[in-house]
């Protein structure tokens, strides 16, 4: 069916715009704190504000007298290309300071901030000056921001992902029953998403962190991004078991879907209890970590308490930050036993919940993937019953469960693809499988040299921007950024 | 289910199937007493009267069962026929000594009648012809299995969307079962039997021995994968031998039905199968692929080298898409992504109606239209956009089928994975154990590459492979249907 429109281009570049001077002001934020440390390189965040500033102005006059109409092809070209230009201009103070030298690295590090992985090609993050860890840590936070917003009340307003639209309609808010505007939601949302943001930076600076590395792990933990201040990320707190449960917690809260916390806040509890995608969620982390724990303890060696509560720390804290997509790091699981790969790379896939900052294929389609396959089972049994299969006790269409099956087996062939790209342009099999996985779930750390200990800078020029396009496509759930790249979006 | 599992009728038919094994130890008796290997002859005599008593006794059981049958009972016969199977056909092995441990010997026959073709042996040349030829056999018997039982009941189990990979007129209905069966069977087993007959002889012209010749097109034609000699195919260093085992190979892995067409002179129907068409695709572009990335681009190297490496990159591709399983070079020693390919091509297996493993191309290919499509229907909510097989649309029903069996299988690989590196396996080796087992082919990577066997892995890890060969070999479904509280469910 042949559109009756041409794309709306000037609307999409006037709300790109629109959303650069967001970044060309955060930048002047930057500023401050450059200031507030008494360091000499704010006026690269100054350019770079400027740039971008001019670059907004300039969309936003090409496209003044835009029609009001948008639809979803405008919807995936605006998100799309607001994470592109975001990355480009927000590279700019890391390339112009000379702390990243090359453009490819600073875009693949700024890329890695926005879509919240995480991944670095840092190998020397200390030396890096406040400003420029701060705007880091600002990008992961911003990215999470735009994801919370987007996904929960752009996305399913253009009907771009099934998954969210359906879970809007049984779990999360819907426009009749959450908020009646598409603005209410996104302002309850980011009242959640600051809450958490300073309840986090609280108990971190009670916890004898300084404010400066608080609030800087703060905004990349609830953002699930994952940089953080200092090179052996939280591995570094290692004496304070204290910050790493903080840390971990928050992590979980962070993958847990955000309208939960407005039906907490409307006292809905039994919203929250009936909701099937935070119960398995809690039981996958769980399961999972004690899992691993098992496998961390030596149990040749006595067995006290202390080695249990290190065992259950170490796993917890890496699931946690796994599975929700963070991808900080306490202990390099390289070192562990190759089973926990195995889980590593189930749980990274997974992800955590709908409607949250987090990465991955997420729970709630793994429920109904799980459910489908059961169903198939009892459908081949008794060919003629008819047996629904039901998702917080609404019954699913054959349709959705289609579409979250093929979302599962297309995530699954990209990863698979991407790992052979990978491979071809000269990594190894770990690092391949590591790399892609942790870059299309948005995570952070690999394998091998791409690993908790290692860092993306030493892999070829290529991987990294083919890694960085990965990032935006596991971010903004493949099918946005995909569907720019069929030929029957641009037929009229 | 309202109704009580026919169990006389199975045991009737097990029996039945049992008489048939029987016969079949006829066949190493015979190439024992060609090669004077009369010591070994009390071993497979002393089989048969297991078979037989078992077999007789299966009959006398069932003897006036009714013949009602349905999904049910066609799972746990096939189920209970390779395990039945396995267990007499590893005694031979057992017995005399060769396979010393029963674990190993029940591994080496199931991944025999599985046609997977992994192999816990580490001198294949110290068996006596007999052994090494009943192993051969295992495989083809296993295939035959696959063509003439399995495939005609498989519909009926109404595993993931096997009405739509062939005519009509050889798909078998719930209620004319029988009839049906027969009428398939008979076609698929003439195009069996003769395509092993042609391979023996192509391998004779090309310098094979007879009995090497025989072996390896029993081993080809049921995409096994056992070889006579430790170095599978390497042993012979012969061109001629290599091409004549890839058109083989390739050869079973194209669905058998389009062969009935052949002799009928339907060539319009064989170019028009998608799924032949997309099958030869895949093979011959990661072919090219394998093959780009073994030139070396420094050196100028002459069209002996090419055609050298063209020949090896053509064969593993072969090999692993038609899931048998043979080899001439380790590939463990190439390029790391070569593996990915590989495993790549083992998950998706070839044609649906052959001896391959896998998922099976044309459900690939199903999958992959159909994600075009759900792209197109994003961009065109209103728009009605049917996605076509073989110029047949494709019903939502029965792409919910397809993309669940993909699931089901694809989440079986990451549990085992995870299974196997529990029981001590390292990554590599369970992600391709896993894989290799489950699709049956038999070729693994890292310590269970070709220079290696399965013989020095877990106990434990042996046993849940050769479950896992099972599951693979019967489509998942009409193993796991048995594990099912509902199949058991009056």
């Amino acid at each position: 069916m042949p559109f009756k429109s041409e794309i709306n281009f000037k609307l999409v570049s006037r709300l790109i715009g629109n959303l650069l001077l967001v970044e060309s002001a955060t930048m002047l934020f930057v500023l401050v704190i450059t200031l507030l440390f008494n360091e000499d390189d704010g006026r690269y965040f100054i350019y770079s504000s400027l740039i971008a500033l001019a670059l907004a102005l300039l969309m936003i006059l090409f496209g003044r007298n835009a029609p009001a109409r948008a639809g979803k092809r405008e919807g995936s070209m605006i998100v799309t290309f607001a994470w592109v230009f975001f990355s480009a201009i927000g590279a700019l103070p890391f390339w112009m300071s000379g702390a990243i030298p090359s453009y490819t690295n600073a875009f693949f590090e700024t890329m890695s901030g926005f879509t919240t992985t995480g991944a670095s090609i840092l190998d020397n993050i200390e030396e890096l000056s406040h400003g420029i860890l701060f705007w880091r840590a600002m990008t992961h936070w911003l990215g999470g921001l735009g994801i919370v917003v987007i996904s929960m009340a752009i996305l399913p307003m253009l009907g771009i992902n099934g998954v969210h639209l359906f879970a809007a309609e049984t779990t999360g808010p819907t426009k009749d029953k959450f908020s009646p505007k598409v603005n209410d939601t996104a302002r309850i949302l980011f009242i959640v998403y600051i809450f958490l943001t300073i309840a986090e930076t609280v108990f971190l600076y009670f916890g004898g962190m300084s404010l400066f590395d608080s609030v800087t792990h703060s905004f990349s933990t609830v953002a699930t991004g994952g940089f953080s201040t200092k090179q052996t990320s939280i591995a570094y707190w290692e004496n304070s078991p204290y910050i790493q449960y903080v840390l971990a917690f928050f992590m979980l809260l962070s993958g847990v879907n955000f309208a939960m916390y407005f039906f907490g806040y409307k006292r809905k509890f039994f919203k929250i209890k009936e909701n099937e995608e935070l119960r398995y969620y809690l039981y996958i982390m769980i399961g999972a970590s004690l899992m691993v724990m098992i496998s961390l303890i030596d149990f040749s060696d006595t067995i006290n308490l202390s080695v249990i509560e290190k065992a259950w720390r170490d796993s917890f804290f890496t699931i946690s930050s796994l599975m929700t997509t963070t991808g900080f790091v306490t202990v390099d699981y390289m070192t562990w036993k190759p089973v926990t790969w195995v889980v590593i790379v189930i749980i990274m896939l997974i992800g955590a919940s709908a409607g949250s900052t987090a990465g991955g294929i997420k729970v709630v389609r793994i429920v109904i993937a799980a459910k489908a396959c059961y169903y198939e089972f009892k459908r081949i049994i008794h060919p003629s019953a008819v047996i629904p299969v039901r998702y917080n006790k609404i019954v699913v269409h054959d349709n959705t469960m289609i579409r979250v099956l093929t979302f599962i087996i297309l995530y699954l062939s990209v990863t698979l693809i991407g790992i052979l790209v990978l491979m071809i342009s000269g990594m190894g099999i770990s690092e391949s499988i590591g790399g892609m996985i942790t870059c299309i779930s948005c995570v952070g750390p690999g394998f091998e040299t791409v690993g908790p200990s290692g860092n993306f800078n030493n892999i070829p020029e290529f991987s990294k921007w083919f890694l960085s396009f990965v990032m935006l496509m596991g971010r903004l759930e493949l099918y946005t950024v995909l569907m720019i790249l069929t030929p029957a979006f641009w037929r009229h | 289910m309202n109704r009580d599992l026919n169990i006389k009728l199975i045991s009737r038919v097990l029996g039945g199937l049992l008489l048939i094994e029987a016969a079949f130890l006829l066949t190493p008796i015979a190439v024992a007493l060609m090669y004077g290997e009369t010591e070994m002859i009390r071993y497979y005599l002393f089989t048969m009267l297991i078979a037989l008593v078992l077999g007789l006794s299966g009959i006398a059981a069932g003897w006036k069962a009714e013949s009602t049958v349905g999904k049910r009972e066609g799972a746990v016969i096939v189920t209970s026929t390779w395990l039945l199977y396995t267990l007499i056909g590893s005694l031979p092995f057992w017995m005399s000594g060769f396979i010393p441990d029963f674990t190993d010997a029940f591994f080496e026959t199931l991944s025999g009648f599985t046609t997977t073709g992994t192999s816990i042996l580490n001198n294949i040349e110290s068996l006596p012809y007999n052994l090494l030829f009943w192993r051969s056999m295992t495989h083809w018997i296993g295939g035959l299995g696959i063509v003439v039982i399995f495939l005609a009941i498989l519909p009926m189990i109404g595993g993931a969307g096997y009405q739509l990979f062939t005519s009509e007129s050889t798909t078998p209905t719930r209620e004319k079962i029988l009839p049906k069966i027969n009428q398939t069977a008979k076609i698929l087993l003439y195009v069996y039997v003769v395509l092993t007959l042609l391979c023996a002889l192509a391998l004779l012209l090309a310098g094979m021995n007879g009995f090497d010749a025989l072996n390896h097109a029993l081993s080809t034609i049921s995409t096994g994968g056992f070889s006579t000699k430790q170095l599978s195919i390497a042993y012979f260093q012969s061109p001629a031998i290599e091409y004549v085992i890839i058109f083989f190979m390739f050869f079973s892995g194209v669905n058998f039905t389009l062969y009935y067409f052949l002799v009928k002179f339907n060539f319009d129907k064989i170019i028009k199968n998608e799924e032949l068409k997309y099958y030869i695709i895949v093979l011959v572009v990661a072919a090219v692929i394998i093959f780009l990335s073994h030139i070396d681009y420094n050196n100028s190297s002459g069209f002996r080298d090419f055609e050298k490496s063209f020949r090896s990159s053509l064969f593993i591709v072969t090999s692993c898409i038609t899931s048998t399983g043979l080899c001439t070079e380790d590939y463990t020693l190439w390029n790391s992504f070569t593996w990915v390919v590989m495993l790549v091509l083992m998950i998706s297996g070839a044609s649906t109606y052959s001896t391959s493993g896998g998922i099976k191309i044309s459900r690939v290919v199903l999958i992959v239209k159909f994600c075009y499509y759900e792209f197109k229907k994003l961009v065109h909510p209103n728009a009605i956009i049917p996605v076509k097989f073989n110029g047949q649309i494709v019903k939502d029903e029965m792409m919910m089928r397809i993309l669940a069996f993909t699931m089901i299988y694809t989440l079986i690989i990451v549990i085992g994975t995870f299974v196997l590196s529990l029981s001590g396996l390292g990554f590599i080796e369970s992600m391709s154990g896993m894989i290799t087992c489950m699709s049956d082919v038999g070729l693994g990577l890292g310590q269970l590459g070709p220079t290696h066997s399965f013989s020095e892995i877990p106990v434990f890890s042996k046993w849940f492979l050769a479950f896992v060969m099972i599951v693979g070999r019967l489509e998942v479904y009409s193993v796991l249907l048995l594990f099912t509280p509902e199949f058991w469910k009056k």
